[in-house]
């Protein structure tokens, strides 16, 4: 909500105004109550008499009216919000960029964090505008609020906005800005025109961070592969620092390092094939100035084996791909004995359930379904030269493939991924929130598939994109774009995280370090998302040329004035109302 | 507003008298004494026989004793000539203060009549208004309760016009008893020594109530004069109204003042005390009734 949101000029006049009626409403003359006396005889003789006047009776009426316009234009400067002048940024459309990597939520010598110190700046920055459209942006989400002179929007804006990490969005641009502020730590270096008036809000702090963490997959199947750790100490003294690495809750490393300055130590921790797969890392020292890069996770893919059911009268062809498969543990079962699955990912060769799937399915040759749609046109000895740009297509070579037979389908929501040079549709895919589908329109038994190069590279790619919707890859904060068939994506408080479509995908804003479920049409995918890089961990070091000032040069902003002009208001009118009262002054 | 008596309190007036400082000359026998020698029962003195002078009062014995014709002489008792002056003006209006007035004015006329006393009642505001003379006999009484009760508070307060009125009626002279507030903005002097000058053995019974004394008001206010209906506009401070609370007094001594250095009665009637307490206690403390 805002109101009252005016350039300085509207304001003055509106305190000049409220001045003024305050003191035509004091000289203006409110009709008392009527009362009958018996004779104003005696009333008469007293205002005859000359009374002695006290030094409050001669000066009250003038306190009284000072005390009224006043209390009037305090109330009015309240609803105006005024806030003092602290650069000389003068008038016109002023674009403030915050920095919201992580490094601003580094903390200061004055116990208070580079964001903070950079809204504070900001809030100044504004208020300085004297009634000019400002617009508001940060690094990480572009433009927040603007252009717009309501200072209540862009205080709650400002209130609103927080440290989000990852890589930036593009410079946010408004048209028609006179002056372009960017508050920052320099942590990162952007190149930015000239034009752009720099705010420092660096002071260099000791910093220890997991600066990079992955699992390394095993080259066997009975390997668990191994956890890469790197912990760096960016603090200008050698100091201790504990390094814990656990799985689940089983800890594999816990140890106190001696880090020299600037050192950065690497830890390679090789893991079981069983166990939990969520991996953990912890550092922590005595001089440590960010929180968020303390901890990484990691996804251990190979822990949790993909599930893969297969219904088929032939189960050869693929029981002799996926038995050697790493990462995937399969099931085969014939058409008669299908009993609907809930985990993993099923294929159907030559044959479907009348009822959908409730888990990603590969459908191989599908026959016509209900819940799949029509089979078409047949084309024989399809020619396939052309692979497609789809995850599913990716390193397959389809001048491999020779097709006999191949059948169009047309049904809800399937897309053709790879075409015959006549059109016909050999692989589609259906990605949607309640359904993913991968549909090879040929069988087996009517190519060479099964014999050639493209069939364990089709069949991977097409559990891997089934199955595992999102890389599981560690990443840093920021935009991330998952599948467009994404329906919810938890985070590690197991909250919700809102989701933006755009075109083919989802776009998830995964802000603070942890682990991240995505679900899509069905499938789960764990996402690690690490805040910690040597770029941003490493609070010593600055970007800016001239940043040794600090941010103690930018004063804490407070309260705005109009708190304080709306309390001195009340104070007056109690003041006031209680001397009138009680006649103290009369 | 009932003026009737209980009667009880009826009985009690009965026994009480209007007293006069001063005899005046009646018209019709009664029981109060007048300044001349006529035809009573009392013996008051002796003089020497004069030609004319009715044989049947001479003193025989003295003539024996003395060897000299002397006339026995009697107390005339007369008829008091009472004239009941009461303030009818708006500012008796207010409901306890004008009630109080007309309850003291019945009260006195019952004294009155008991007692045989010649009793005209004189309504007055800017002029003085009808008068009521109920004749002679406490049966009366009921008549002027009506007649009382009828009376209606209207018009400025005028003390001298009233008086002067009445002075050019040319009355035989007796007890004047003027029951008013006194808020006569030209002042109440010039009215009440108007009525010592006529020669009336003049008593003032000053009505007040307590909103006379005190306003009771506080803050801003709009104050209406009810007789003129002047207007002022008056912010009631504490002071403001200490010293209202001051010129009522100051009004209040001044009027007990005039009427003790003109010789005059004075009593003091508060609206708001109790009836009985006012005839019976402070009008006998007064002097006025015994």
């Amino acid at each position: 909500m805002s109101f009252l949101a005016m350039p300085a000029w509207q304001a003055w006049l509106l305190v000049a105004a409220v001045g003024a009626f305050a003191a035509w409403l004091f000289f203006r003359k409110v009709r008392p109550p009527r009362i009958d006396v018996p004779s104003l005889l005696l009333w008469r003789r007293v205002f005859d008499q000359a009374r002695a006047v006290t030094w409050w009776e001669k000066v009250r009426r003038a306190v009284s009216l000072v005390a009224t316009v006043l209390v009037a234009i305090l109330l009015a400067l309240a609803v105006a919000r005024p806030a003092p002048r602290v650069n000389a940024t003068g008038r016109g459309r002023l674009l403030v960029v915050l920095d919201s990597s992580t490094s601003m939520s580094a903390k200061t010598s004055d116990g208070r964090t580079r964001w903070q110190h950079a809204v504070a700046m900001a809030r100044r920055l504004m208020s300085s505008t004297s009634g000019g459209d400002v617009s508001l942006a940060t690094t990480g989400e572009g433009l927040i609020e603007g252009p717009t002179s309501d200072t209540a929007l862009l205080e709650s804006a400002l209130d609103r906005v927080t440290v989000v990490g990852g890589a930036d969005v593009p410079w946010p641009r408004v048209t028609g800005t006179d002056a372009v502020h960017f508050i920052t730590d320099g942590a990162r270096e952007r190149p930015l025109d000239a034009s752009v008036v720099m705010h420092s809000v660096f002071e260099a702090a000791p910093n220890v961070a997991v600066t990079a963490m992955a699992v390394r997959p095993a080259t066997s199947a009975d390997g668990g592969g191994e956890a890469y750790l790197e912990v760096a100490n960016y603090s200008t003294t050698p100091q201790s620092v504990r390094i814990t690495l656990t799985r689940g809750t089983d800890s594999l490393f816990d140890q106190s390092v001696d880090m020299g300055a600037g050192e950065a130590a690497r830890q390679v921790v090789p893991l079981a094939a069983t166990g939990d797969a969520r991996l953990r890392a912890h550092v922590s020292a005595k001089q440590d100035a960010l929180e968020d890069d303390d901890d990484a996770v990691a996804w251990i893919a190979s822990a949790q084996p993909l599930a893969v059911t297969v219904v088929t009268h032939q189960p050869a062809p693929l029981a002799g791909l996926l038995r050697h498969a790493l990462g995937v543990t399969p099931t085969f079962v014939t058409p008669a004995a299908y009993q609907p699955v809930r985990e993993g990912v099923v294929i159907f060769d030559r044959w479907l359930p009348a009822e959908a799937p409730s888990v990603p399915a590969l459908c191989l040759a599908p026959p016509a379904a209900a819940w799949l749609g029509r089979v078409g046109a047949v084309e024989h000895t399809p020619r396939w030269s052309h692979a497609g740009t789809h995850d599913v297509l990716a390193g397959l070579d389809p001048m491999t493939v020779d097709v006999a037979r191949a059948y169009a389908y047309d049904g809800d929501g399937i897309t053709a991924i790879a075409r015959s040079d006549q059109g016909t549709p050999l692989i589609a895919v259906v990605d949607r929130a309640d359904r993913r589908l991968v549909i090879v329109t040929f069988g087996l038994s009517d190519s060479n598939l099964v014999f050639a190069a493209a069939f364990p590279v089709l069949v991977g790619n097409s559990l891997e994109w089934l199955g595992r919707p999102a890389s599981g890859d560690p990443r840093g904060p920021g935009l991330v774009a998952l599948p467009a068939s994404t329906s919810k994506v938890t985070g590690p408080d197991n909250r919700t995280i809102a989701l933006a479509r755009a075109g083919n995908a989802s776009y998830a804003r995964l802000t603070a370090g942890g682990f991240y479920d995505v679900e899509a049409g069905g499938s789960h995918q764990t996402l690690a998302i690490n805040p910690g890089t040597p770029e941003t961990s490493n609070l010593t070091r600055t970007t800016l040329a001239n940043a040794a000032a600090g941010p103690a040069d930018n004063p804490p902003a407070g309260r705005p004035w109009w708190l304080y002009l709306a309390g001195v208001a009340l104070v007056l009118v109690t003041i006031e109302w209680w001397t009138w009262q009680r006649r103290i002054t009369v | 507003m009932s003026l009737r008596f209980e009667d009880d309190f009826l009985k009690k007036l009965e026994y009480l008298h209007v007293v006069s400082k001063r005899a005046f000359a009646g018209q019709n026998r009664a029981d109060r004494l007048a300044p001349k020698r006529g035809r009573g029962l009392e013996f008051a003195d002796h003089r020497q026989y004069a030609a004319g002078d009715d044989f049947r009062h001479i003193d025989w014995k003295a003539y024996q004793r003395l060897n000299r014709l002397l006339l026995r002489l009697f107390d005339e008792e007369q008829d008091l000539p009472i004239y009941l002056f009461i303030d009818a003006s708006r500012s008796m209006a207010e409901t306890a203060k004008f009630d109080q007035a007309r309850r003291i004015a019945a009260a006195l006329t019952y004294v009155g009549l008991a007692h045989l006393d010649r009793i005209t009642i004189l309504p007055f505001a800017a002029t003085l208004g009808d008068e009521t003379n109920p004749g002679r006999g406490k049966g009366r009484i009921f008549r002027v309760f009506e007649q009382l009760e009828r009376l209606d508070s209207t018009g400025p307060t005028d003390l001298r016009q009233a008086f002067s009125s009445f002075a050019s009626r040319g009355r035989q002279r007796g007890l004047a008893v003027v029951i008013s507030d006194f808020l006569d903005p030209k002042g109440f002097e010039p009215g009440l020594k108007i009525l010592a000058a006529l020669g009336h053995d003049v008593f003032v019974v000053h009505v007040a109530s307590a909103s006379d004394r005190d306003p009771g008001v506080f803050g801003e206010a709009r104050f209406v004069d009810a007789e003129t209906g002047d207007v002022r506009d008056v912010d009631v401070t504490p002071a403001l109204a200490a010293a209202y609370r001051e010129a009522w007094q100051t009004h209040a001594s001044e009027l007990e003042h005039f009427c003790g250095r003109y010789n005059l009665g004075f009593v003091r009637a508060d609206a708001e005390a109790p009836f009985e307490d006012i005839i019976l206690q402070t009008f006998r403390k007064g002097r006025f009734l015994a």
